[in-house]
Order: C-alpha cells, then sequence, then structure tokens
C-alpha cells in the first residue's frame, strides 16, 4: 500500500504530470473567482479538455482544479461582501466585516491557510479511507453495488437542501434523462425518438453545463455593473498566521466536519460549511464577536470547504456513487477511460487512487501559495462585472459540450436543459440529485440485470451487505418524515437549528405559476417516458417504468400541493419578473450565439455574438469589446494547435 | 439593566413572555425580545405596540432584535452576551430523551450555555 502511495507521488515528477496539475490549480483559482461556476462550472469546463489525454493528466488537471476552488472564492467574499460561490457566503460573515474595519490580510491569511490545511486534511482522509474501506468494498457483489446505486440517488435526493419531493423527483428524472441512449442489456435504443446522436446517450459535459452553468449564467448576467468600491487590503497578515496557529482545532474539527459531508451525497460544501460554522459557535463560549469578525468564524468554515470535495471523492473512488456534482463528473469521465470506480479501483489502479490524493494536497499547498502571492490582481479579477464574463464563458461552455461527441445536437440540448436548469433553481429544486442520477442511470440498470440474472427471485435482499444499505435507506426518510410531522404540528419550536442553513432567496419563484409549470414539466416527462417505454422489450423495459412510475407518483404529489396552494393563495404569485424576462433574454441570446455557429462556423460565430453582447446586454465599452473579441479570437485560432479541441463546423463551412 | 424573553409563537413562548414582562417590570429593566421561532411568525405590530406603550408607561424600553445566527440557541447566547443582559426567560416544554438526542433541544442548549441567569417557564403547569 505505501509502495503505491510512494509510486504515484514519484510518478507526480513527470513534467507532464506537473505541468497539467499546475494549470489545473491556476485555472481552478481562476474560476473560484466568477460566482456561480464553483467546483461544478471547473469541472465541467476543463473535462472537454481532458478528453484526449491519458487518466494520469486528465486526473492531476481535475484534481488540481477542484482541490483550490474553494480557497480562491473567499476573495471576492472577503473584499467585496459577494461571495464567489455559496459556500464562501458564509466566511462573509465574518470575513467581511473584518475587512471593513481594515483588517482584509488577516481575514485573507486566516482563509487561505485553512483552505490549505483543510485541502490536505480531507487529502489525508480519502488516504485513510482507502485501506479501511478495502475489506469493505472487496466483499460486494452485484446487489451492493445495485443497492449503493441506489442509495447514491436517494440520498442525494433526500439530503439535498429543501423539498424532498422535489429532490426525490429530480433525481429520478435525471435517470430517466441517463437512460436515454443505447440500454445496457439488451443493446436497443431507447427515448431516441429515431434520432442518430441520442443513440449514445446525452453528453455529460452538455447536461452539467447545461443545468449548472448556462442556469447560472442566465440568473446573474443581469449584473451589469461591477462592484465598485473595493476594500483594501490593510495590514494584519503576521497577525492572522498567529491566530491560525492558535485556533488549529477548530481547523482540524472543520475539515472533519467538511469530508463527513462531502462523504454523504446531496451535502455539499455549502450545507458543509453552515455545519462548521455552527460547530464553530455552539463550541466557543464567547459568542459574541461572531457575525462581526470572529477569527473562528473564517478558520472552521473555510478548511471545511476544502476537505468537503475530498470528502466528496470517498464514496465516488470506493463506491462508485458520487458524493456531490463535480465528483459525479468525475465518476463520468472515470467511466469513459473504462475505470469502474469501486472494487475494480482498489484492485486494480490504485496508483490512480494516490495520484488523486497527492494532486490534491499538493494542489492545496500550491492554491493557498499562489492566492498569496497573486491577491492583489485577483482582487482586481473580481471586480469584473459578471455580464462581461458570460460573454466569454457562454462562448467557452458551449464549445466544451461540443468536445464530447462533435455533435452540435447536443449544443441545442445544453440549452435546452440550461432553461429547465434555470426553472428548477429558480423555483427551489435542488439539482445536484438530477445530476447523480443522470450519471447513475446505466451502472443502476446494469447491476441490477447482474444481480437478477445471479440470484434467484429475492434471495439477494437478504444479504447482510444489501440489509445495511436498506436501513441506511430507510432511516433518513423516517427522520424526515418526524420532522416533517414535528414542523406540521408546530411543536419543532425547541429542536435543534444547527444544520439548517438559514433561508436564503435562492428560490424566488418558488410558490408560482412557475413552479406550477415546474411540477407540469416533470410529470409530463415521467408519463411520456412511462407511455414510450411500452414499446421496448420486457428486459428494457423493466427499469425505465419502474423509475417513471415512481417520478409519476412523486411528481403527481408535487403538482398537486402546487395546484392547492395556488388556488389557495388569493394573491398573484411572482409572475413574468424582472429577472426571468432577464434571463429568458440570455437564453435567446445564447439561441442565437448556436444558430450563428450552426450556419457560419464557431469562429464567426464568436467574432459576432460577443462584441454584440458585451454592447447591448453588459453596456461595456467599445474598446473593452473590441480587445475581448480580437483576444478570445486569437485564443480560438490557436486553440486546436495547442489543444485536441474542435471547433464546432457552420452548415456555410461544408459549402466552401 | 435588561431581561431578555426568548419569544416563539407557541405557548411556551408566550408563557416566557408573560413571565418575561412580569420580571421586567419587578427588576425595573428594559424587555428585550429576541424570536427563535421558524419562519417569519415574528409579534404582530399591534401586539408590540401595545407592548410598548404597557412598558413606557412603567419608563421601560423594548427592543426587538435579531442575531446573523441561524441556530436560534446560538443567537439567544450571543444577544445575551452582547447586550450584557441580566437574564434570559425561556419557556419549556416536556421533551423525551430520545427526542433530545436526535432531535437536539434548543432550550437545553440556552441553558448549558448561558452567562447569565436563565429563568425557565413551564406552559403546561399542573
Amino acid at each position: 500500500m505505501l509502495d503505491s502511495a510512494m509510486a504515484a507521488l514519484a510518478s507526480l515528477a513527470d513534467p507532464s504530470l506537473l505541468i497539467m496539475l499546475l494549470i489545473g490549480t491556476v485555472a481552478g483559482l481562476v474560476m473560484g473567482l466568477i460566482p456561480g461556476l464553483g467546483g461544478t462550472g471547473a469541472v465541467a469546463i476543463l473535462l472537454p479538455i481532458t478528453f484526449g489525454m491519458e487518466p494520469p493528466q486528465a486526473l492531476a488537471l481535475l484534481i488540481g482544479a477542484l482541490a483550490v476552488v474553494h480557497t480562491s472564492d473567499t476573495v471576492s467574499a472577503v473584499l467585496l461582501g459577494a461571495p464567489g460561490s455559496a459556500s464562501a457566503s458564509v466566511t462573509m460573515l465574518d470575513g467581511y466585516s473584518m475587512a471593513k474595519k481594515g483588517e482584509a490580510a488577516r481575514a485573507l491569511t486566516l482563509a487561505f491557510l485553512s483552505s490549505m490545511a483543510g485541502g490536505i486534511i480531507g487529502a489525508i482522509g480519502l488516504t485513510l479511507a482507502i485501506p479501511l474501506a478495502r475489506p469493505l468494498v472487496l466483499s460486494f457483489a452485484s446487489p451492493e453495488l445495485f443497492m449503493l446505486t441506489v442509495l447514491g440517488v436517494a440520498l442525494a435526493a433526500v439530503l439535498s437542501r429543501g423539498n424532498i419531493i422535489k429532490g426525490v423527483s429530480a433525481g429520478l428524472l435525471g435517470l430517466v434523462l441517463g437512460m436515454v441512449g443505447t440500454s445496457p442489456t439488451t443493446a436497443e435504443e431507447r427515448f431516441t425518438f429515431g434520432s442518430l446522436f441520442l443513440g449514445d446517450g446525452l453528453s455529460l459535459v452538455a447536461v452539467a453545463l447545461g443545468i449548472f452553468g448556462l442556469a447560472e449564467i442566465a440568473s446573474r448576467a443581469s449584473q451589469r455593473r461591477g462592484q465598485k468600491e473595493t476594500i483594501s487590503l490593510g495590514g494584519g497578515w503576521g497577525r492572522g498566521i498567529r491566530e491560525w496557529l492558535s485556533h488549529w482545532t477548530q481547523v482540524i474539527r472543520g475539515a472533519l466536519i467538511g469530508i463527513w459531508a462531502g462523504v454523504l451525497p446531496g451535502v455539499g460544501a455549502t450545507a458543509g460549511t453552515w455545519l462548521a460554522y455552527g460547530q464553530a459557535v455552539a463550541t466557543a463560549k464567547d459568542k459574541r464577536k461572531f457575525g462581526k469578525g470572529d477569527p473562528r468564524g473564517i478558520v472552521g468554515p473555510e478548511s471545511a470547504n476544502n476537505s468537503v470535495e475530498a470528502g466528496d471523492l470517498i464514496p465516488t473512488l470506493l463506491f462508485g456513487i458520487p458524493g456531490g456534482v463535480p465528483s459525479a463528473m468525475l465518476l463520468g469521465m472515470l467511466l469513459t477511460y473504462g475505470i469502474q470506480p469501486g472494487p475494480s479501483i482498489i484492485t486494480e489502479h490504485l496508483d490512480l487512487m494516490y495520484l488523486i490524493v497527492w494532486s490534491f494536497a499538493i494542489a492545496s499547498i500550491l492554491g493557498a501559495l499562489f492566492c498569496f502571492l497573486s491577491v492583489k490582481q485577483l482582487a482586481k479579477l473580481t471586480k469584473v462585472p459578471f455580464a462581461v464574463l458570460a460573454a466569454g464563458l457562454v462562448a467557452v461552455m458551449l464549445l466544451g459540450s461540443f468536445q464530447e461527441g462533435g455533435q452540435l445536437g447536443d449544443l441545442w440540448i445544453m440549452i435546452i436543459l440550461g432553461v429547465f436548469g434555470w426553472l428548477l433553481k429558480s423555483t427551489g429544486f435542488p439539482r445536484a440529485p438530477f445530476l447523480i442520477g443522470f450519471v447513475l442511470a446505466i451502472p443502476l440498470e446494469r447491476y441490477y440485470f447482474l444481480t437478477d440474472s445471479l440470484y434467484e427471485g429475492f434471495d439477494w435482499m437478504l444479504r447482510p451487505g444489501v440489509l445495511v444499505f436498506l436501513a441506511i435507506l430507510v432511516l433518513p426518510i423516517i427522520w424526515a418524515f418526524i420532522k416533517f410531522i414535528r414542523a406540521r404540528r408546530k411543536t419543532n419550536f425547541d429542536d435543534g437549528h444547527r444544520d439548517e442553513q438559514p433561508e436564503d432567496d435562492e428560490a424566488p419563484l418558488k410558490n408560482s405559476n412557475w413552479s406550477l409549470v415546474a411540477a407540469g414539466i416533470f410529470t409530463a416527462a415521467f408519463a411520456a417516458a412511462l407511455i414510450s417505454s411500452t414499446s421496448f422489450s420486457p428486459e428494457a423495459r423493466l427499469v425505465p417504468q419502474l423509475v417513471s412510475i415512481g417520478g409519476l407518483v412523486f411528481s403527481g404529489i408535487l403538482l398537486f400541493t402546487e395546484i392547492r396552494t395556488r388556488l389557495r393563495a388569493r394573491t398573484e404569485g411572482a409572475g413574468w419578473t424582472l429577472d426571468a424576462g432577464f434571463a429568458f433574454k440570455t437564453f435567446a441570446w445564447m439561441t442565437g450565439f448556436l444558430a450563428l455557429t450552426a450556419v457560419f462556423g464557431y469562429l464567426i460565430a464568436v467574432t459576432i455574438f460577443i462584441p454584440a453582447f458585451l454592447l447591448v446586454v453588459a453596456r461595456a465599452r467599445l474598446k473593452v469589446a473590441v480587445i475581448y473579441t480580437g483576444v478570445l479570437y486569437l485564443v480560438l485560432l490557436a486553440l486546436p494547435s495547442l489543444l485536441p479541441i474542435d471547433l464546432p463546423q457552420g452548415w456555410f463551412n461544408t459549402l466552401v | 439593566m435588561t431581561v431578555l424573553v426568548a419569544y416563539a409563537p407557541a405557548s411556551e413562548g408566550r408563557e416566557a413572555l408573560s413571565e418575561g414582562i412580569k420580571e421586567a417590570h419587578l427588576r425595573k429593566s428594559d424587555l428585550l425580545i429576541v424570536n427563535i421561532g421558524r419562519g417569519h411568525h415574528d409579534l404582530e405590530p399591534e401586539e408590540v405596540r401595545g407592548l410598548e406603550t404597557r412598558l413606557a408607561e412603567a419608563g421601560l424600553g423594548l427592543t426587538i432584535e435579531s442575531s446573523v445566527l441561524s441556530d436560534p440557541g446560538d443567537a439567544v447566547i450571543q444577544i445575551a452576551q452582547d447586550r450584557n443582559v441580566d437574564m434570559i426567560v425561556i419557556g419549556l416544554r416536556h421533551r423525551s430523551m430520545v427526542g433530545k438526542l436526535i432531535l437536539g433541544s434548543t432550550v437545553q442548549r440556552i441553558l448549558l450555555d448561558a452567562t447569565c441567569p436563565v429563568l425557565a417557564v413551564r406552559s403546561d403547569k399542573l
């Protein structure tokens, strides 16, 4: 075990791996600064670049980025009071107050050092998990693996924030979407409607970038103005280091909470950091300074949000169930390389496991170092208005999702899913279970049929491992049900709230006609899936039918409650709000860009779309627009010769 | 001199409030209300105005405060420490051991973490 760990470290001396790790780290830091991208965006944008690479290089790049996204997202939270990601909003509470008192450097020192420590402790946790889980994982057969995939989707659905029924519906719809394409058992095409390119299934990058990336851009593109006032860094570097050292217990506690939050599917960085903050407050005797610049309020959460990403990797690599959205994409990537997480990664690809661990730890250190060195430049970057960034991001995301299949159809699907993702986000549906369901759909079906053919009847249900997983599956449901009943009876005032984060206005269109439409779309999609699956052979039909019947039940409940609240509500809910209008306008711009690409090819489309978007939507100055477009054009022109990337060709190009 | 009342829109909370008002009159101190209910079920504005005039007659002030901390127990303790209050008044009801273990108890946490005297009132008296 130690040999393979050392061998993995030695392999990192390979310049190509080191360079990838460095590139990944820098890319991760930059993407951490962009609001809304986070780990999901970072992995989704970098994933297409890795398609031509060997697995070690690809992993070094992606892990490098994933490890440091939460290191740099603190900068804007502290300096501007505008967090780069949802999880950094915790740091904002105390970090921004410190910055307002002229101690931004102190807050940033605490944050960077804690992020680094969180990353390293997370990597240690991942290392320790390998020998601990090894005997367990090796005892798994297909029934356990099947139960694990079910558990992955179910826990993600139950533990995600908000309504459980919404979570389960989203998870089931993700499963249905994941089954588009060729059936793993009978090799017949499902839900393809005779289309050829759907036969390979939907592209993971397109789905992830649509549901998360484009949806995020649409809901934020209205931010035209960058933050004007920035707080100067001030002093306090030395004080920050001393305080960090004196609060080492909080660092470790935060990191452990983060790992735990990461291991649980669906509990991501955001919930993990709030848990860590709650712990920091709970264990402090003097609570006066919290929210007004208490170092303990920065140290714990910052350490937690980096270790969450390492914790996410534990179930992903060892059990094959992703702990979060970024690791779900990593899982998808490993599957395309033919590396099956779970028992086989422990026996055959142990070197890759240790490579991930080392990359994570080294990237955490590098990330903190880079942040210290370039904090002034990073602070400037946070002042760029989001609308200006959005133009480039749309171009990059569309290019990214083109790489997997080289089909323009993927891009259309991406935009449609972008609209859907925006609807989910604004009406309070968790999106993590959707993507986790999408990734796990095919493994789930495959393990089910393996189990079914190896065991007679329901004998497999009596295997001890399966029984344990069933218990794990049922407990959170009972728990949630008890909480629901207590809330209904209003006897829950005394219950602890520490595991809950404050209500935020992330879902402005909840309980409006929009959420009614969302519930309607869910119900219609499940009904359509059920009807069209009747034409499949019995083998190919079973799992899709089970999933869509389950989905119909849940989305039916959802539709019923939505209709009831709409009927009861006297006042009209949020109708066509300003933000919704802006989001749809942004989607229209994206559609226009794609249409241009389809006709004239990608490069020409970029030269039209970028300046137009910058001038009209972002209202940038002409000079900015010209330079922006010029630089992007040159980079895109050079890109295919540097990286294995294809630019989409248009109908026009085929004529010439 | 201040008395802090942890108010929730339930019988415990109302009991705590009435007991807190008595205590404020007795100690001739101001009243500070912290809402610990879930969601936004604060006191009704008319109720607050009525309370304010009643206290003002005795020369006492009323403030309602909230904290950035999401956990109500932590919020009560933080405000109590910050305002240097003399006493916290909370209402409680019976909770089973298992219930407290699994779901946690805000009241218990306030009792254990408070750095000032706590007056605990039961609404389901004999």
